[in-house]
C-alpha cells in the first residue's frame, strides 16, 4: 500500500523526550513491529504516524508523500489503541461505521462493508452490543475492525494484545498475521512482549528511552544484538551478561570470566586490540549452553557454577547457577536435574562479546 | 441523599449475600446511621408533611389531624388556588392572582437558567478539560473561590449594575420593555451563581473521557466540533442532565434574585408565596399551603427521579 518513512523525528513533551532522533522505514506491506520497554516511546512514535502528535523535528513520509504537517485524516490510517477506545454510546454496528459515515458513503455501502468485516473477524453476533457488553477479546476485534473497515494505507497497533488472556492473545497473533498478509496493509505493531515480537514480525525495531537500538529481522535481533540491552531485553529468559577483564598472553588477548580464561576468536581479538579494551561484557542466551561435569575439551567458553535453583517448566528446566558471585541461568532438557558445582559452557560461536562503556557489541564496533 | 440511597440499596442486596462478613458489617453502619439521620431529619420531614396535609385542610395545622380535632380534609384550597382566589384582603374579598402566569414565570425563569448555565458550562467545561491555554489552572482556581462567595454579598454589585443598565437599556428598547429586561437580567444574574460549580462538574465528566476516544474519532475523519458533537456530548450526557437539574431547581425556587430584580409586578412563586405570608393575619395559610406544596413539587418530583443519577455526578463529576 504504501512505506512510511520517519527521518531523524524527535517528540518533546516540555522536558521530556519522549522520541529522540528516530529514523526508521516501515516496509510497504510488511509487517513491523516496535518493541521497548514501557515508556520508551512506541506509543508517542504510532502517534506521530498517526497525525495525533507532531513532531517536534523531523519529518515523516507516506511514500512520496510528505505527511509532516498532515491532521490525521488526510493520512488514511487505522489505529487500534492500546485500551481500544470504542464510542461507548454507540453499537458495535455504529462503532465500526463511523469512520464510513463520516466519509459520507451511502447507506447500503456502509452496511455491506460493515457486515463484511464484521464476518472476516467473527463479530457478526455481536453488532447490536453496545462496547460495554463486550468481553476485552471482543471489543479488541471490534476495534479492528473499525480500523480495517476504512481499508487504511497503513495499519498502527498500539499493544491491541495486552489485555487478552495468554491462550487468546495466541489464537489472535496468528489471525491478525494472516489478515495483514491477506490484505497486504503495511502495519506498524507495537509490544513491549517480545515473544509476540519474535512471532509476528517481518522485521523487528528495538525502541529504548526514545532512540532505536536495532533493527532486522527477528532472528537477526535475537541472535546478533547490537548492544547489552538488546540481549537483555529480548529472550525469556534473557541473555546472561558477566563482567570480564582482558588478559594479554603473547600479544593475545585472553578473557578471564567467572575464574577461568577464554580465548576469543581472530575476529573479537582484533577489536579488542584495536580498542584497547581492558574489560568486556561476556554474555550468552541461556538455551544455547549447556552443563558439564567435566571442563570440555576445545576453546569453548567454560566456567565452574553452583546449581542455585532449578525450575522445571515441563518442556524444559531453567537452571540458576552461581559463578564467582554472579548469577547465571542456563535452559536444560526436562528429565535432567543437575546439582552441586558443575561446568556451564558455551559454544565459541554463541558467545557475545560487549564493550561495558557503551554496551555496543563488538561486533557492530 | 447518599445515605438514604445506600440503605435502600442496603437492604435486599445485603439479605442476598447474607453470609459475607463484610457486608453485614457495613450493614449494621448503615443501619445506624440511617437512625441518626432519620432523627435528625425527622421534624423537618414533619414540618413538610403538616404543609402538604394543611394544603388540603380547612385550617392550617400545627399539628398531626387526629381524628375529632374537627379537621376536615378537602380540595378547595387548592381550587381557589388555581382560581386565583389566593391573597384574601381583610374580610372575604379576593384579590386575584393569575396563577397559572406565575407557574408560567417561575419556569421561564428556572428554564432560562437552565439554559444559560448548561450552555455556559459545556463549553466551558470542555475547554477546561481538553485544551491547554495560559491561564488555564489560574482561571480554574478564581472559578472555584467565585463560587465560594455567596450569592448575596454579591447583590450589591449585581444591583448597581443592573441599575446602570437600566439606562441604556430604556433608550434602546423603550420603557415597555423594561419588564422583559429585568426577567433577562435576573436569569443572568442568577444562572452566574449557578455556572461555577456547573463548569467543574462538566469538566469533571469530560475528564473522564480518555483522550485515545477523541483521537479515534479524529483518526476516523471527525473535525473537532464533530468530535464534540458526536463523540464527546453524548458521553457527558448525565452531567449535562444533573447540571441541568440542579439549575432549574436554582432558578425555580429563588427568592433573593428574583426578588430584588424582578419587576414587582412579575410574580413568581417564590415572591408570590412571600406576598402572601407577608400579610400573615389576613391571608387564608391553607390555600398558602397549596401554593406552598406546589412550589415543592419539582424539586421533589426531580430528586426522586434522579437520586442515582446525581448522586453519580457529585461522586464521579468533581475531579481535580
Ligand atoms: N502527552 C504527554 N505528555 C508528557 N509526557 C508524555 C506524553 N506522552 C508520553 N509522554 C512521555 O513520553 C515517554 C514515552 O511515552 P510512550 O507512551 O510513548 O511510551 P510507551 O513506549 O508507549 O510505553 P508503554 O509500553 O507503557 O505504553 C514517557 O516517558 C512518557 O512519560
Ligand atoms: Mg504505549
Amino acid at each position: 500500500m504504501v512505506e512510511v518513512r520517519l527521518e531523524g523525528v524527535s517528540k518533546r513533551f516540555g522536558r521530556v523526550v519522549a522520541v529522540d532522533n528516530v529514523s526508521i522505514v516501515f516496509e510497504d506491506g510488511r509487517f513491523t513491529v516496535l518493541l521497548g520497554p514501557s515508556g520508551s516511546g512506541k506509543s508517542t512514535i504510532l502517534y506521530l504516524v498517526a497525525g495525533v502528535y507532531k513532531p517536534s523535528s523531523g519529518r515523516i513520509f507516506f511514500g512520496d508523500r510528505d505527511v509532516t504537517n498532515l491532521p490525521p485524516k488526510e493520512r488514511n490510517v487505522g489505529l487500534v489503541f492500546q485500551n481500544y477506545a470504542l464510542y461507548p454510546h454507540m453499537t458495535v454496528y455504529e462503532n465500526i461505521a463511523f469512520p464510513l459515515r463520516l466519509r459520507g458513503e451511502d447507506e447500503a455501502a456502509i452496511d455491506r462493508k460493515v457486515h463484511e468485516v464484521a464476518r472476516l473477524l467473527h463479530i457478526e453476533e455481536l453488532l447490536d452490543r453496545r462496547p460495554g457488553q463486550l468481553s476485552g477479546g471482543q471489543q479488541q476485534r471490534v476495534a479492528l475492525a473499525r480500523a480495517l473497515v476504512k481499508e487504511p494505507d497503513v495499519l498502527l497497533l498500539d499493544e491491541p494484545l495486552s489485555n487478552l488472556d495468554a491462550l487468546l492473545r495466541l489464537t489472535i497473533r496468528g489471525e491478525l498475521k494472516k489478515l495483514q498478509q491477506k490484505l497486504g496493509i503495511t502495519a506498524i505493531h507495537v509490544t513491549h512482549d517480545q515473544a509476540e515480537a519474535m512471532s509476528m514480525a517481518d522485521k523487528i525495531v528495538v525502541i529504548d528511552r526514545g532512540r532505536v537500538q536495532q533493527e532486522g529481522p527477528p532472528l537477526e535481533v535475537y541472535e546478533r544484538p547490537r548492544n547489552l540491552f538488546v540481549a537483555t531485553f529480548i529472550g525469556s529468559p534473557p541473555a546472561n551478561t558477566l563482567p570480564a577483564t582482558v588478559e594479554h598472553r603473547d600479544g593475545y588477548p585472553l578473557i578471564r570470566v567467572a575464574g577461568s580464561l577464554y580465548r576469543p576468536g581472530e575476529r573479537h581479538a582484533a577489536k579488542i586490540r584495536e580498542a584497547g579494551l581492558d574489560r568486556v561484557v561476556v554474555a550468552f542466551r541461556p538455551e544455547h549452553a549447556r552443563l558439564a561435569e567435566h571442563p570440555p575439551e576445545g576453546e569453548d567458553l567454560a566456567f565452574e557454577a553452583e546449581v542455585y535453583l532449578v525450575e522445571p517448566l515441563g518442556r524444559e528446566n531453567i537452571v540458576t547457577l552461581e559463578a564467582a558471585g554472579m548469577p547465571v541461568k542456563v535452559v536444560t532438557p526436562p528429565e535432567e536435574r543437575p546439582s552441586g558445582r558443575l561446568y556451564v559452557v558455551v559454544p565459541r560461536e554463541r558467545v557475545l562479546l560487549f564493550e561495558p562503556e557503551t554496551g555496543l557489541s563488538l561486533d557492530h564496533l | 441523599m447518599a445515605l438514604r440511597l445506600r440503605l435502600r440499596r442496603g437492604g435486599p442486596a445485603g439479605e442476598a449475600a447474607g453470609a459475607d462478613v463484610e457486608t453485614l458489617e457495613r450493614r449494621r453502619l448503615n443501619l445506624v446511621l440511617g437512625l441518626a439521620v432519620g432523627l435528625g431529619l425527622a421534624p423537618v420531614l414533619y414540618l413538610y408533611l403538616l404543609l402538604v396535609l394543611s394544603s388540603f385542610s380547612n385550617t392550617m395545622l400545627t399539628s398531626l389531624p387526629l381524628p375529632g380535632s374537627g379537621v376536615e380534609l378537602t380540595l378547595r384550597n387548592w381550587e381557589m388556588l388555581f382560581r386565583g382566589q389566593v391573597a384574601p384582603a381583610a374580610g372575604k374579598i379576593y384579590t386575584t392572582r393569575d396563577i397559572v402566569l406565575i407557574i408560567l414565570n417561575t419556569l421561564v425563569v428556572a428554564l432560562g437558567v437552565t439554559a444559560v448555565v448548561v450552555a455556559a458550562s459545556v463549553m466551558a467545561g470542555y475547554a477546561f478539560s481538553r485544551l491547554r491555554f495560559r491561564w488555564r489552572r489560574g482561571l480554574m482556581e478564581f472559578i472555584i473561590l467565585l463560587h465560594a462567595f455567596p450569592g448575596v454579598a454579591l447583590i450589591i454589585a449585581v444591583y448597581a449594575v443592573y441599575v446602570w443598565s437600566l439606562g441604556p437599556v430604556r433608550e434602546l428598547l423603550g420603557r415597555d420593555s423594561l419588564a422583559a429586561y429585568s426577567v433577562f437580567y435576573t436569569v443572568l444574574a442568577r444562572a452566574s451563581l449557578e455556572i461555577p460549580m456547573s463548569i467543574w462538574l462538566m469538566k469533571g465528566f469530560f475528564d473522564r473521557i480518555p483522550w485515545e476516544v477523541e483521537w479515534s474519532a479524529l483518526i476516523d475523519g471527525a473535525s473537532r466540533f464533530t468530535v464534540w458533537r458526536r463523540i464527546l456530548l453524548p458521553q457527558v450526557k448525565p452531567g449535562i442532565a444533573a447540571l441541568a437539574i440542579f439549575a432549574f431547581l436554582a432558578g425555580w425556587e429563588d427568592l433573593i434574585y428574583v426578588r430584588v430584580f424582578l419587576y414587582p409586578q412579575v410574580k413568581t412563586l417564590a415572591t408570590f408565596i412571600e406576598e402572601s405570608v407577608a400579610g400573615l393575619e389576613t391571608a387564608y395559610l391553607p390555600v398558602v399551603a397549596a401554593a406552598g406544596t406546589l412550589y415543592l413539587i419539582p424539586t421533589i418530583v426531580f430528586f426522586i427521579a434522579t437520586q442515582r443519577l446525581l448522586l453519580e455526578a457529585m461522586s464521579g463529576g468533581v475531579k481535580g
